[in-house]
């Protein structure tokens, strides 16, 4: 009697609870909230007035019958593709101003391109991709906005150093010169695992195809727990204080490790990246 | 009968209690990977919302929309056009001290290896000269044929030798640059090397050594104003 009372004492508190984490950690904050916050400048057409239909020259109203759609869902997708290749080329072309290298991550070809002034200085194939479903979900004008200017990266984590310097202490003669010259060699690539948190709540994780070695596998791992930590300490303050976020959408790709590397050497310490999708 | 019952409770028991148990690691699993569930939530909300909303509501608005669009991105195509280079250029890759020279399509006409700055701290008392090559994008300002080398104190420095004067004939090399040097500004150079065996390692104080072949192209190549991309 006294078993089949605590079983039920347990199993009820425990559903409650698991019903109160999912309503709470994971129903809420993927139904009622968009993770996908605006950008600040709005898409504008080139010659800097925010688009509206009534804008438009009155002889464009001859439309030509390759633009012509008989479906209306078809137009709108048509629209809606074209408006996102107006604002990566947006996006492209405000960066191209700058004096500094970017990102330009095309999941639709699985390239990723180091750029700078509009010339592409490194290309690498993505190897495998995986977006998640908060960004895949919408096909709308909330996905056009957030896309609408570049993503700045406002924190970055890696395995491997952006640079090393070899300190070394000038010899007093040339005796001494002599003895500390040694023959160079090519650095050693260390295991590549990046985290890019940028602006507008998105996530860039890189990783590399290669298996890391023992001394890697340690500070991957390192690195992922240490982000799994934030995400279980929100989850566990949500239960008390009822406002859990959704996670930061996140963008993971995996890359050969010395493409990996050269980007993430390459980039500035807070690069920009406009994102192809 | 009533045998068969006690007989039966155990196992009975055990299916009952993997109930909570159940529970327990769907609770922890939940906590543990909170992004991962509300992944799947967001798909599952995909499913039943994926619509393709627009402001635009009739099919000739969308038309005109389009056209808008598409004229943007032919004046946007048009402006980055414009950013490219129109000369001949070089891409120099410092992490695995290779080159390409490109034209001025963008094509690739050379690719090869180069030594890239070593990236080295020299602590010389107070003082601390970096050797390291500048990224960014640069410009031939001016191209030379056997030019003599005016060493730097830093050369002095690391050789353990004492800094001459500023005039001092000791400061002259005539062999280190090669047959061509191409000044990129800052005192740093694309020119040639007596230490051909290094090319494809990082061992210079900044500069970007290349083989004599290599470098007797790219420098009837690229003229004065050619772009020099490095990363």
């Amino acid at each position: 009697m006294k078993n089949k009372l605590s079983f039920w004492v347990i199993t009820s508190v425990l559903s409650i609870f698991v019903i109160y984490a999912l309503i709470n950690t994971v129903l809420i904050p993927a139904l009622s909230k968009n993770p996908l916050p605006k950008a600040t400048v709005q898409i504008k057409d080139e010659k800097g007035k925010t688009g509206k239909v009534e804008n438009i020259n009155p002889k464009d109203d001859t439309i030509p019958d390759s633009l012509v759609s008989h479906n209306s869902k078809d137009a709108k997708m048509k629209l809606f593709e074209l408006r996102k290749r107006e604002v990566l080329l947006h996006s492209r072309l405000t960066l191209a101003n700058e004096d500094s290298m970017y990102l330009v991550l095309d999941l639709i070809n699985n390239i990723a391109i180091l750029e700078m002034k509009g010339v592409s200085l490194h290309e690498c194939r993505i190897i495998d991709s995986n977006i998640s479903n908060s960004i895949k979900m919408y096909q709308t004008e909330t996905l056009l906005n957030w896309m609408a200017e570049p993503f700045t990266v406002k924190h970055v984590e890696a395995t491997i150093p952006k640079i090393v310097f070899i300190e070394k202490i000038a010899p007093k003669d040339t005796i001494e010169a002599n003895k500390v010259q040694v023959e160079p060699a090519m650095p050693k690539l260390g295991d590549v695992y990046i985290v890019m948190d940028f602006d507008r709540n998105l996530r860039l994780v890189i990783s590399q195809t290669e298996k890391p070695d023992a001394e890697g596998k340690k500070l991957i791992s390192d690195l992922r727990w240490k982000y799994q930590r934030i995400e279980i300490k929100r989850t566990l303050q949500s239960f008390i204080k009822f406002n859990r976020e959704p996670a930061m959408p996140q963008i993971d790709i995996v890359l050969p490790k010395s493409d990996a590397t050269i980007l993430y050497k390459a980039l500035p310490l807070n690069p920009k990246m406009i994102l192809r999708m | 009968m009533e045998i068969e019952e006690k007989n039966e409770r155990p196992f009975l028991n055990v299916i009952k209690w993997t109930i909570p148990v159940l529970l327990f690691c769907l609770l922890v699993l939940m906590i543990l990977f909170t992004p991962s569930f509300q992944n799947i939530a967001f798909k599952v909300k995909s499913l039943f919302s994926g619509s393709l909303a627009s402001e635009t509501t009739s099919l000739v608005g969308i038309e005109k929309l389009e056209l808008r669009s598409q004229r943007n991105i032919n004046s946007i195509e048009m402006k980055l056009e414009k950013l490219k280079p129109v000369k001949p250029y070089i891409v120099v890759n410092t992490t695995e001290n290779r080159f390409s020279l490109r034209n001025a399509n963008g094509d690739t006409i050379r690719t090869g290896a180069c030594s890239t700055g070593k990236n080295e701290l020299l602590i010389a008392g107070n003082k601390k000269i970096v050797f390291k090559t500048p990224k960014g994008m640069f410009a031939v300002q001016n191209k030379q044929e056997d030019r003599p080398w005016i060493k730097p104190d830093w050369a002095f420095i690391e050789d353990g030798l004492p800094i001459p004067s500023a005039r001092s004939a000791s400061r002259i090399d005539y062999s280190m640059l090669g047959d061509y040097a191409l000044s990129i500004g800052d005192g740093y150079m694309l020119h040639g090397t007596l230490y051909q065996r290094f090319l494809g390692l990082p061992v210079t104080h900044g500069c970007v050594r290349l083989g004599d072949k290599d470098l007797e192209v790219i420098y009837h190549t690229l003229s004065k104003g050619s772009k020099v991309f490095i990363y």
